[in-house]
């Protein structure tokens, strides 16, 4: 029988698939039982395009999770992630009955569906609204405004969404192994909430998930969400040149890229060579150090140079992050990226996995690579404790993100 | 398919010839054949008697009867090269007659790498504009492989109008070298057809033949510059767009940077009955804000019932052709003996009409397909004629040729292109920051 006390997050990345099964404490944090990891196939830049072969790895790493945790699993929170998922912040109003001047429930429920209230493509479904800040009758700070007394209730949400069928695409695959989805997160909105701990969503960051299909990033100033998106760029591009400008089939250029590879340039000395070691049927080569690092190190800057675009368009200040950049995801092992990081940000630059308010098998905190599904847990876990706790919120927790200034 | 009416005067002007060379050569030939090629005659030709029986080309020319007695070359140029001179006369009547040859061949083995230059060399005797697609060996098939094509190749760029090379390696996801190889062959085979089927496209329509077989060869001759190709294919209700983003998606295009250099490029749209002259219209819109506004663009659209709900463009041109050595300037040929290739005879190229405008073109063939340029666009600037290349001497004297990633995209085959602010971040960012690796 499956388990209903405990939460498990599930990516479908590009180059893995992990599954982490976790309980949810009642004092918000969570105690990790178990990761499942199986590399993954028929995914690219976050999405899947081969559900067959998508479909066998999600299984494995299911069933990889089954067998550490020993917890069977029949339901997952599931992130989704892809160069199509797209964000823009509004503010919604609602005006209070003169005959009634508390803030209910149902006021919050109007005020987000008001900010919604904005045309998006037509193939476009709405992922999230999370919500950044209150006014009641004009006046900020307000942290919870039910039970108020107002004429007026605002709130300014931050809205990501994205393609509906390529969000549905992921969800099939795992409804397809008859594994039930809860819920569906934004990737690197997840990804923030291990590497972030309160303090520093209040303080600012921004938050980088280099992943191997794509670089998701996060923007939190005053502990809420100010910006988000995704690029489908990440670590099979800086590949994918190396196979191309060094001529080396794509498998050795990933060896070379995770070996060999540095994103610092004119750090080796001239000529300095790396020899890519004979394997069967390959012939020997060699490879100019400057050459491999020059190659990573255009894409990489190009990556974050984007980021950085989007972000100044945004209009999403930079000055107030207080808590710097957050680099995490696979791709944010490549030597030297904090630093090139720092020099396009001008921010203190670091990388992260995960932080605080976790307990479990420490080597799942260790690698970045994992972020996104641990961050989708303690998502979810934000997300429903208010279903797990009897009162007031059972019944709103579930419809509206009002738990998302946890977030 | 529209068919070539066989009896119109041009008809000699426009024999197109395809040659399928050794192994490699055969099944793009047999390909070629099997999808039906309207209009051009398809050539096998090996030293392997077995595969030319296998083979469904219309002609056959076994190769060096003595030399090879009906076996392969077993990956020995020399031999291929020998046997090609064994049967010389076979092949130079094989060519006859043609305008334009196609020579496909996989470099690397004996047949394709040592007979590819020679009959190059036949075919440009015959004063046919020679167009080389040749593949170059995966890095796993060994050092001696690629030695050898890379020979094979510098030869033939002594002798070949335009090549065009597909890299292997770049083929897929060859992970593992015994895995998958015929799958990325397969998908080396495809893009060779859509090129042969692009530019044998754009001969066969008439508007653009009477205009100028003498154009087109000044677009592709690129004896001394880099070729340009691009293919795309797309259905559904954002077709021209997606065809044309995919055309432009291959690296060496830059999507648009490269473009902008082009001083010549034959654009070839075609698509079912379906095709609007809106769908046009917009494809060479988005297509033109490559280009810039010194382009030749030579131009054509055909109609083809067997494309169904598909519309397709093929892209090709020369970057930077005013580069040339003068003619007496001695080729070094590698692989070959010098003395062995016969001089090439100089061209006359004949003076062009404009191409046709709209009104003009013949609505409807002969035989009642339809098959019309939809719109031509005028030379934009003064065709540089052929004698007036040669008066520019350089010291590089070498065609560099492309590489490009193939219809089949790799890594990113099947996922939607990362276009952002009008980049391609698909194609490797220091390539679009020009940034020189060697
Ligand atoms: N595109 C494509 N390339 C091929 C195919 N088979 C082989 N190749 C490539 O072409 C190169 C030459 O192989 P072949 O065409 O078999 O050789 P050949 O020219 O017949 O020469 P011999 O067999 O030595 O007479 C190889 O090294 C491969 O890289 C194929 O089916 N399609
Ligand atoms: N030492 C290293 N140096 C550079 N890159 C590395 C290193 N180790 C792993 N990577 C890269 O990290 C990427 C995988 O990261 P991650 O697991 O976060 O991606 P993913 O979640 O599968 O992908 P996505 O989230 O984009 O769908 C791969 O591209 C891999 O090449
Ligand atoms: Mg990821
Ligand atoms: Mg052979």
């Amino acid at each position: 029988m499956p388990n209903e006390d405990f939460i498990v997050g599930l990516e479908i990345g590009t180059s893995k698939v992990c599954a982490v099964v976790a309980e949810g404490r009642p004092d918000g944090t969570v105690k990790i039982n178990g990761v499942g990891y199986a590399p993954s196939r028929g995914v690219r830049k976050g999405e899947i395009v081969d559900f067959e072969t998508a479909g066998k790895c999600v299984r494995e790493a299911l069933a990889d999770a089954e067998e550490k945790s020993d917890i069977m699993i029949g339901s997952v929170y599931l992130a989704v992630s892809g160069g199509h998922i797209e964000s823009f912040n509004n503010r919604g109003l609602v005006n209070i009955p003169p005959e009634r001047e508390e803030i209910c429930e149902d006021d919050f429920e109007e005020v987000q569906a008001a900010a919604r209230e904005v045309s998006i493509p037509p193939p476009n479904q709405f992922l999230h609204s999370v919500l950044q800040h209150y006014y009641v009758d004009g006046q900020d700070g307000v942290l919870n405004p039910i039970g108020m007394m107002g004429t007026a209730l605002e709130a300014d949400f931050h809205i990501i969404h994205g393609v509906g069928t390529r969000i549905k695409n992921s969800i099939r695959c795992v409804k397809e192994l008859d594994i039930e989805v809860e819920d569906v997160v934004f990737g690197p909105l997840a990804s923030a909430q291990v590497v972030l701990d309160m303090d520093q969503k209040n303080q600012g960051a921004l938050v980088i998930d280099v992943g191997a299909g794509t670089t998701g990033y996060v923007v939190y100033a005053d502990g809420a969400v100010k910006h988000s998106g995704c690029l489908a760029v990440g670590g099979d591009h800086i590949t994918n040149d190396l196979s191309l400008g060094l001529r080396i089939p794509m498998a050795r250029a990933e060896k070379l890229k995770t070996e060999e590879g540095s994103v610092r340039l004119g750090r080796s000395s001239p000529g300095e060579r790396v020899v890519l070691k004979d394997e069967t049927g390959f012939a020997g080569k060699e490879i100019e150090r400057e050459m491999l690092n020059t190659i990573i190190h255009c894409r990489v800057r190009e990556t974050f140079e984007l980021v950085k675009k989007r972000l100044d368009e945004s209009g999403a200040s930079m000055d107030f992050l207080g808590a710097g950049v957050q680099l995490t995801g696979g791709s944010s092992t490549m030597v030297g990226i904090d630093e090139l990081a720092q020099e396009i940000f001008g921010l203190p630059v670091h990388l992260t996995c995960v932080k605080g308010t976790m307990s479990g098998p420490t080597n799942a905190f260790d690698n970045p690579q994992y972020s996104c599904a641990i961050g989708v847990v303690k998502y979810a876990h934000a997300m429903t404790a208010g279903i797990r706790r009897p009162g007031l919120f059972r019944r709103i927790a579930r419809r509206i993100p009002f738990f998302n200034n946890l977030l | 398919m529209i068919e070539l009416p066989r009896s119109t005067p041009s008809n000699s002007e426009l024999n197109i010839k395809v040659i399928g060379l050794g192994g490699a050569g055969a099944n793009v030939a047999d390909r070629l054949q099997l999808d039906g090629l309207d209009g051009a005659e398809l050539i096998a030709m090996n030293t392997d008697t077995q595969s030319l029986v296998g083979s469904v080309a219309s002609v056959k020319v076994q190769l060096g009867r003595d030399t090879t007695r009906g076996l392969g070359a077993g990956g020995d140029p020399e031999l291929g090269y020998a046997a090609a001179d064994e049967s010389a006369d076979e092949i130079k009547a094989a060519l006859e007659g043609a305008s334009m040859v196609f020579i496909c061949a996989g470099l690397g083995g004996g047949t394709g790498s040592g007979a590819a230059p020679l009959i190059a060399n036949f075919a440009r005797q015959q004063r046919a504009l020679v167009v080389a697609f040749v593949t170059m060996p995966f890095t796993f098939e060994g050092r001696r492989r690629m030695a050898q094509a890379e020979e094979a190749l510098e030869s033939l760029r002594q002798q070949a109008d335009v090549i065009i090379c597909f890299e292997n390696d770049r083929m897929g996801d060859a992970v593992n070298p015994r895995a998958g190889i015929q799958d990325a062959f397969v998908a080396a085979d495809q893009t060779i057809v859509s090129g042969v089927r692009a530019i044998a496209g754009i001969l066969r329509r008439r508007g653009l033949i009477h205009a100028g077989l003498d154009e087109i060869a000044t677009v592709l001759r690129t004896q001394n510059s880099r070729s340009l190709f691009g293919f795309g294919e797309a259905d559904g209700d954002n077709r021209a767009h997606v065809a044309i983003e995919r055309a432009l998606r291959n690296p060496l295009m830059d999507r648009g940077r490269l473009l902008a250099d082009v001083q010549s490029i034959l654009v070839h749209v075609a698509g079912g009955p379906s095709m609007t002259l809106n769908e046009v219209t917009l494809l060479m819109e988005e297509l033109n804000r490559h280009v810039s506004d010194s382009t030749r663009l030579l131009f054509s659209t055909a109609v083809d019932p067997q494309l169904g709900g598909k519309m397709c463009v093929a892209i090709l041109g020369a970057l930077g052709a005013f580069e040339r050595l003068p003619e007496s300037v001695p080729r070094p040929a590698k692989a070959l003996p010098p003395p062995v290739m016969a001089p090439v005879p100089e061209r006359e190229w004949i003076a062009v009409a404009p191409p046709p405008k709209l009104e003009e073109c013949p609505k409807t063939e002969p035989d009642g397909a339809v098959a019309e340029p939809v719109a031509a666009v005028a030379p934009r600037v003064a065709r540089v004629g052929r004698s007036g290349l040669q008066q520019k001497p350089t010291r590089e004297q070498k065609q560099e040729q492309m590489t490009f990633e193939p219809v089949n995209r790799g890594r990113f085959e099947k996922s939607e292109p990362t276009i952002v602010d009008g980049q391609d971040l698909d194609v490797p960012a220091f390539m679009r920051m020009n940034v020189r690796v060697k």
